[in-house]
């Protein structure tokens, strides 16, 4: 246990920014030799090394938190702030699904999963987490083993399914926040349940970790929760300046800090670093590409393993996706986060999540997007992975074409399985759908 | 025949009739305040109008059906509609459908908690039962009385009594299953009285000795549709042993050992003693137990675990379902159906040679 701590505040003080602090100087000399190459995006965004170094960081310390730390897995609508507070390691699987995913190692890890039995019909993060459990396989390394796994049904069912296989798999509890879905305004009872079970999972988490909640401590991390959710929504809105300073690609991949360490004042340091960027970008004039002529709006979770082809490609032909319902929901919940009432705020902030609400909401919260940020166009994901998101996609991209007039493709792919899409396919539609803007 | 049913329920009977999507709610709730509920399991077959179209074909068939049957004008004889929190799928069924168009008459809805029973959970499903109480009151247009909530209760525990009698008793019942699970599943849109009668009847051909000969197969999945697949077991030379169709045995509650007073309670209690279903998250260490322990009761010599396609809480179940069976060397199919009209030819023939393998206690698949 003692060696496992030394080990784990080695890899975080020490080895970790070292490790750090050599990546920043090769790349620094990579970046001398390299011959500057010509793509359709504006410069790079200096935050995207600190970017890189916070998740680098993160799973790297987590190699060896097991042991010398309390360890929970989480979804990422999890009210994780209490993790925090409780000093835990805090894991997100489909974090590192994504992850897996943009390094073209699903079908790899997921065969484990499905040669045990599960269905290639159901979510690939799912598959690719508990194949990653089977096997052992991982970009990172090294997962650490939890001491318990948290799930919020607050962004899917599914989750639970999931999780509940997780459980058996590592042999380790399971502690539910079940969020009853929202037909338009909520019920006290339905929070009351919600709050309630934060109380038992705190009580559980107390359990499992000998340490006891400190409500000051809880205060200051959903404080930071709150200013961190506004820190993000305040960079996304950037982009309705013109032309973005970002594209919608990259927030996918900024969202990383405020899913993966919400509530840490690294997380709030990040994105001021970041929002200072995206303001002296606006400034200068610089944009996410370099011609922007269309902005459009991306609906659903990302396309993990072709997002780079796929910006390029619309970036090329002067597409910018300039906001997406993905990104925006990490920026919604800020105002609802009262850290003088954690538990009963949280109840309300994790019930008010985009995905738990119904159709009229999401409807509303996409039309405010297109209009907010100026789009001609929308792309929604129909994503085979996430049914929850993609039903009702086909009333909402009638509903955008006619009450806004925009255009809008229904494109059908998987946010992590690349063999669950036809790539060439999927190409041929996109292109058609930028020549239509062209007519 | 079950639409002039429910015409004459209607006229005879004043009944208000509920449709509901499937498959946990109190039922008992309904009965007591005269309103019938008929159940949407799709309907099987074909999708009855181009409405279905509206929800991607990835999605579960029984909620693009039921889609298509709602929004196509099939409902219009309804006073309204019930939206169980079973899934996902029913869940943004249960938002498109008023949002976006299809349904403009009232919508009841029961969310269940998902998860093991906790503290949290007991006092949730006690508040979202009393909603639920207001909700069908104001549908039905008046209070509902303590009294005929208790007879209701009492009603619907009757019933469960007989169907659990039936479904263990099967082997000794000289009925093909077809017509058996036929008759089970009127329960879905009879007047609970009328089901409970020919239940009894049922009952009464319950005989000393087994009826059935050939190889006992236990059946696990959501809802045994496409029928027919009954029909491809008895020619193979195998009948059910054993159920854990969510449509059907896992709705039967255990037998409470003292049913409570309190008729709220009693439902409550009820709906915490049903067999575990991935619908409901219950946990998968115990849902494993609880078809292991049913599958070596019933003297099965295979498991068919049949889902329907896209069905994500179950199709998570099954790798630990099969991980279980394997050890205990029980022989296991895995069939997927969309609720078509009839059982492929190719599934035909793959129950065939399991019935085949699990005669001669084969090796598991």
């Amino acid at each position: 246990m003692i060696t496992r701590k030394i080990q784990y505040q080695m890899a975080k003080r020490a080895v970790g920014p070292f490790l750090m602090a050599l990546d920043r100087w090769q790349q620094t000399q990579k970046a001398r030799k390299r011959k500057p190459r010509e793509t359709p995006f504006g410069p790079v965004l200096q935050s995207v090394q600190k970017l890189k170094e916070i998740m680098t960081l993160n799973y790297f310390e987590g190699r060896y938190a097991d042991g010398a730390v309390p360890v929970v897995w989480v979804t990422s609508g999890f009210p994780a702030e209490v993790f925090f507070a409780l000093g835990f390691h805090v894991v997100y699987p489909e974090n590192h699904a994504a992850l897996c995913s943009t390094r073209h190692q699903v079908p790899e890890i997921a065969e484990f999963a499905e040669r045990d039995g599960l269905s290639r019909d159901v979510c690939s993060y799912a598959r690719s987490d508990i194949g990653s459990v089977i096997s052992g396989k991982t970009p990172v390394g090294r997962l650490p083993k939890p001491d318990m796994i948290a799930c919020c049904t607050n962004i899917c069912q599914t989750v639970l399914y999931w999780y509940r296989n997780l459980a058996e798999y590592l042999n380790v509890p399971l502690l539910l926040v079940d969020t009853p879905f929202m037909y338009g305004g909520t019920k006290e009872h339905h929070l009351a349940y919600v709050s309630a079970q934060l109380g038992e999972v705190i009580e559980a988490a107390e359990k499992i970790s000998g340490r006891r909640m400190d409500s000051e401590k809880l205060a200051k991390v959903v404080e930071n929760a709150r200013d961190g959710s506004r820190l993000w929504g305040e960079c996304l809105s950037i982009s309705q300046a013109r032309p973005a300073p970002w594209t919608g690609i990259d927030t996918f991949f900024h969202i990383a800090p405020i899913v993966t360490i919400r509530g840490t004042d690294l997380c709030n340091e990040y994105y001021r670093m970041l929002k200072d960027e995206l303001t002296e970008r606006v400034k200068a004039g610089i944009g996410g590409i370099k011609n922007e002529k269309h902005r459009l709006l991306w609906d659903n979770l990302p396309i993990w393993f072709k997002v780079r082809e796929h910006s390029t490609m619309t970036a090329e032909c002067g597409f910018n996706f300039v906001c997406a319902t993905y990104s925006n929901a990490w920026a919604e919940a800020g105002d609802l986060i009262d850290p003088s009432r954690p538990l009963e705020s949280a109840a309300k902030t994790y019930t008010y999540v985009y995905l738990n609400r119904d159709l009229d909401n999401r409807l509303k919260t996409t039309v405010d997007l297109a209009r907010n940020f100026g789009v001609d166009g929308a792309v929604l994901h129909s994503d085979r992975s996430c049914k929850p998101y993609s039903v009702g996609q086909v009333d909402v991209k009638e509903r955008l074409q006619k009450d806004m007039g925009i255009r809008v493709l229904l494109l059908e792919a998987d946010h992590a399985d690349e063999r669950s899409m036809s790539g060439e396919q999927a190409e041929l539609r996109l292109q058609a759908f930028m020549e239509s803007f062209n007519e | 025949m079950r639409k002039e049913y429910i015409e004459r329920q209607k006229r005879e009977h004043g009944r208000k009739v509920v449709i509901s999507l499937p498959i946990h709610y109190p039922k008992e709730v309904l009965t007591a305040l005269d309103i019938l509920c008929v159940e949407l399991w799709g309907p099987p077959g074909e999708a009855l109008s181009s409405q279905a179209g509206r929800i991607q074909t990835y999605v579960c068939p029984i909620v693009r059906k039921a889609l298509a049957f709602i929004a196509g004008g099939f409902a219009s004889d309804a006073d309204a509609l019930l939206f169980p929190h079973t899934c996902d799928s029913i869940q943004g069924l249960a938002s498109l459908i008023p949002d976006f168009g299809g349904w403009d008459g009232p919508i009841l809805r029961f969310i269940h908690p998902k998860g093991e029973r906790r503290a949290s959970s007991e006092v949730y499903l006690s508040k979202e039962l009393d909603d639920f109480i207001s909700q069908a009151e104001t549908l039905a247009g008046r209070k509902l009385e303590t009294a005929r909530l208790a007879d209701a209760v009492r009603l619907h525990v009757e019933i469960d009594d007989l169907r659990r009698r039936i479904i263990e008793s099967r082997r000794n019942i000289a009925m093909s299953d077809k017509e058996l699970y036929a008759a089970l599943r009127r329960g879905e849109w009879l007047w609970p009285e009328d089901h409970l009668a020919e239940l009894k009847e049922l009952a009464a051909e319950i005989s000393d000795k087994p009826q059935k000969k050939g190889v006992a197969l236990m059946l696990s999945g959501i809802v045994p549709e496409p029928m027919d697949i009954f029909e491809a077991l008895e020619g193979a030379g195998a009948y059910v042993v054993a159920d854990d169709y969510a449509a059907v045995g896992r709705r039967i509650s255990a037998p409470l050992s003292e049913l409570p007073d309190d008729p709220r309670r009693a439902i409550m209690e009820r709906y915490f003693a049903l067999p575990p279903c991935s619908t409901r998250s219950s946990d998968l260490a115990g849902r494993v137990e609880y078809l292991a322990a049913l599958y070596k009761k019933s003297g099965a010599a295979g498991l068919v675990l049949h889902n329907i396609k896209f069905c994500e809480p179950e199709m998570f179940d099954v790798a630990m379902i099969k991980k279980r069976f394997t050890t205990m060397g029980a022989p296991l199919l895995y069939m997927e159906t969309e609720l078509e009209k009839q059982l492929s030819g190719q599934l035909s023939t793959r129950l065939e040679a399991f019935v085949e393998m699990a005669s001669k206690g084969g090796a598991v698949k």
